[in-house]
């Protein structure tokens, strides 16, 4: 069971990406963007408040006599008659006072006397021009506050250690009430005490010429006019930033808010391209695989990707998967062919192992009208055809031939030079031949044509049944096991020929062995004691003895079966190596002999 | 499995095989052979590291010896007990040189 990874598309993990760097964006540019207004705001309060500290110092200096002025005020504010906060055209007692002193003295222009003509004045004529001038200077001042929008503007005289202030003037908005009450604007004349930063600010102006003091939404600020006998004469202003703050919390908001938008607008753009160019075409991919691998119709494929015609990697993917799909069907119908090949020579396999298997007599009982003795036989190939043989076939009424044989190599090779060598054993022996001769004859035979070197190990017997005398002979093959009656199976060490096939000319040797009542013989070819478990231990001649006497005087074929059982018991679950094959040979005897 | 260590000098060559000699891996000693044994005068096959030899392995030597035959000498050392039962069964030992 597959397990799909959770799968996100594309566009939701860019636009995650998107996201969260406009959200950076717009907090940096907020933070940037605040920060420099605030410096900007800073700037121009300072440079307004100097503007205007300006325009108030020339409504005091445009009087030529103004320091005998201010003095002036700042002795005699007591006794000084003043008309406050009337505009200039409506200051009916000033004007009353101008005509009186422009008649009293012409010769004086009331705006540009100077210190001398008023020394010389009596005091009266003085305390009219200063009151004349006074208000003069406190309609201006009234103006420059209202023109400027700010909150105070006004001018003090103070000294060390700057914890008062004298008000010289004071500008007020129409309507407001003069008086020395906390909310009235002060008069000339009135004396308060200052708060400690007020002090600190005010020092900081007479040494410096001007101070501006921030106090949060306000600012303050102070500029030296002029001193006189110790004393420091400062304009003074207080300045309400909120109203420049907010304007400029404006302009930033809209414009981070614009930064954003443009922002989001060209992330928008850009997950439409992507949608448009990546995905889409990417998608049609991923259609036309999946669709293969319902239906594996590569000309649905194949057509389908060739809309792909983006210019990018998506259309080479799409070419690629294309090629990939044609060759795909190539190797498809290769394998086809290759099966189809693997399946014809497997079926003439088949047919070549029934045709071996025929050749091997198998009939059982062979011979049951015989009841001098008993045969059995099995041969299991390791592939589909073997190398190995057994044979059995009388050769007169009183004669048994029996034969055991091993062909170099296993599979189809073997299995056709084990057909001739069948052929030609059996034929050799039927003339009547000796084992031995036989054996010499077989061998020549091969030996004429026999290019590949193949050979084969044969044990071949002729067993008289009227005696029980049997003569055999062996070419290179196993010793073979005999079980005498009432005792168990051992081997028989008997005299080894050359294998057959391997050199010509070879002599044999035949001998010969009296089998009583009971007595049973046992031929075998390598695959029994050479059979291989997991961990490539051999079978051995000791387990196949083990094996045989188990139960000595059983039938041959439940003999067979016995060595069989052990075999596979002992291989397990190993692959078998080589052909199994055993021949099991019981004699009884003449009727009137018989015993186990 | 079989490893093949061949030693070449002249006309003499020695062969060291380890492991097994069956259906499997003869053909990968008859290869060797075939590339060795072309004017030799003196073949030593080292058997020191073989387990087991099998009827297709005896087919590879017998057509090694009746070459060697031709050409000059070869002889087999290091021949365990249960390879010379087998060269003793099948009558190979009469035709084999050992050393």
């Amino acid at each position: 069971m597959k397990q799909e990874k959770r799968k996100v598309s594309i566009i939701i993990q860019v636009a995650i990406l998107f996201l969260i760097g406009i959200l950076t964006t717009g907090l940096l540019t907020y933070y940037f963007v605040t920060r420099a207004s605030e410096a900007s705001v800073k700037r121009q309060t300072e440079r307004s408040a100097a503007e205007i500290a300006d325009e108030a110092r020339h409504a005091v200096m445009e009087y030529p006599a103004h320091q005998w002025l201010i003095r002036y005020w700042y002795m005699h504010s007591e006794e000084m008659d003043i008309e406050y906060d009337a505009e200039f055209n409506r200051q009916a007692k000033t004007m009353e006072k101008c005509r009186t002193f422009s008649a009293l003295h012409p010769e004086i222009q009331i705006r540009y006397a100077d210190a001398f003509q008023l020394d010389a004045l009596s005091e009266e004529d003085q305390r009219l021009y200063a009151e004349i001038t006074y208000s003069w200077l406190t309609t201006r001042i009234d103006q420059i506050k209202r023109s400027n929008h700010v909150d105070y503007l006004f001018g003090v005289i103070t000294e060390q250690p700057f914890d008062r202030q004298f008000f010289l003037f004071s500008g007020a908005n129409p309507g407001a009430v003069r008086g020395t009450n906390y909310e009235e604007v002060y008069p000339l004349g009135h004396t308060v005490s200052v708060a400690e930063s007020q002090q600190e600010a005010m020092r900081e102006a007479t040494v410096y010429s001007s101070h501006l003091a921030d106090a949060g939404n306000y600012v303050d600020y102070y500029e030296l006019l002029c001193s006189f006998e110790g004393h420091s004469v400062l304009i003074g202003m207080t300045y309400d930033l909120s109203g420049l703050r907010t304007e400029s919390r404006e302009q930033t908001r809209s414009g981070s808010t614009l930064a954003i938008l443009n922002q989001i607008a060209l992330s928008a753009i850009c997950l439409g391209l992507i949608f448009l160019f990546v995905l889409r075409p990417l998608k049609k991919v991923q259609t036309s695989i999946r669709g293969y691998k319902q239906n594996k119709d590569s000309t649905a494929v194949i057509a389908d990707l060739a809309e792909v015609r983006s210019h990018n990697e998506i259309g080479a993917l799409a070419g690629d998967v294309s090629e990939m799909v044609r060759e795909i069907d190539n190797h498809m119908d290769k394998i086809r062919t290759i099966t189809a090949e693997k399946e014809r020579i497997g079926t003439e396999l088949a047919l070549a192992t029934r045709i071996q298997e025929a050749m091997l007599p198998s009939t059982f009982p062979a011979f049951p009208d015989r009841e001098e003795f008993d045969v059995y036989a099995s041969m299991d190939p390791a592939k589909e055809v073997g190398g190995d043989f057994y044979d059995f076939f009388l050769l007169d009424d009183d004669h048994l031939a029996l034969v055991i044989a091993d062909v170099s190599g296993k599979g189809i090779p073997a299995a056709l030079f084990m057909m001739v060598s069948k052929i030609l054993v059996n034929n050799y022996t039927m003339t009547g031949s000796s084992p031995a001769k036989a054996l010499e004859a077989v061998n020549r035979q091969i030996c004429a044509n026999n290019r590949e070197e193949m050979f084969v190990t044969v044990w071949l017997g002729i067993l008289e049944l009227s005696t029980g005398r049997l003569t055999a002979a062996n070419a290179g093959h196993e010793y073979p096991v005999l079980r005498m009656p009432g005792g168990g199976f051992a081997l028989y060490k008997d005299k080894h020929g050359f294998i057959i096939g391997g050199m010509d000319g070879m002599k044999y040797k035949e001998y010969e062995i009296q089998l009583e009542p009971g007595a049973r013989l046992f031929v075998y070819t390598d695959g029994v004691p050479e059979a291989t478990n997991a961990k490539l231990e051999l079978f051995g001649t000791d387990r196949m003895l083990e094996a045989l006497n188990k139960d000595p005087a059983a039938s041959p074929e439940e003999i067979l079966k016995n060595v069989r059982a052990a075999v596979d018991d002992f291989v397990g679950t190993a692959e078998q190596f080589d052909d199994l094959t055993m021949l099991c040979l019981e004699y009884r005897g003449e009727k009137k002999e018989r015993n186990k | 499995m079989l490893n093949i260590n061949k030693t070449i000098e002249n006309n003499t060559a020695v062969i060291a095989l380890e492991g097994r000699l069956d259906t499997v891996t003869s053909p990968d000693l008859e290869q060797v052979l075939r590339e060795v044994l072309p004017g030799l005068t003196e073949l030593t096959l080292d058997f020191t590291g073989l387990d087991y030899i099998s009827s297709a392995g005896l087919r590879v030597l017998l057509v090694a010896q009746k070459q060697m035959n031709r050409q000059g000498s070869m002889k087999l050392t290091g021949v365990n007990a249960a390879i010379r039962e087998i060269f003793d069964v099948t009558g190979f030992s009469d035709i084999l040189t050992f050393a």
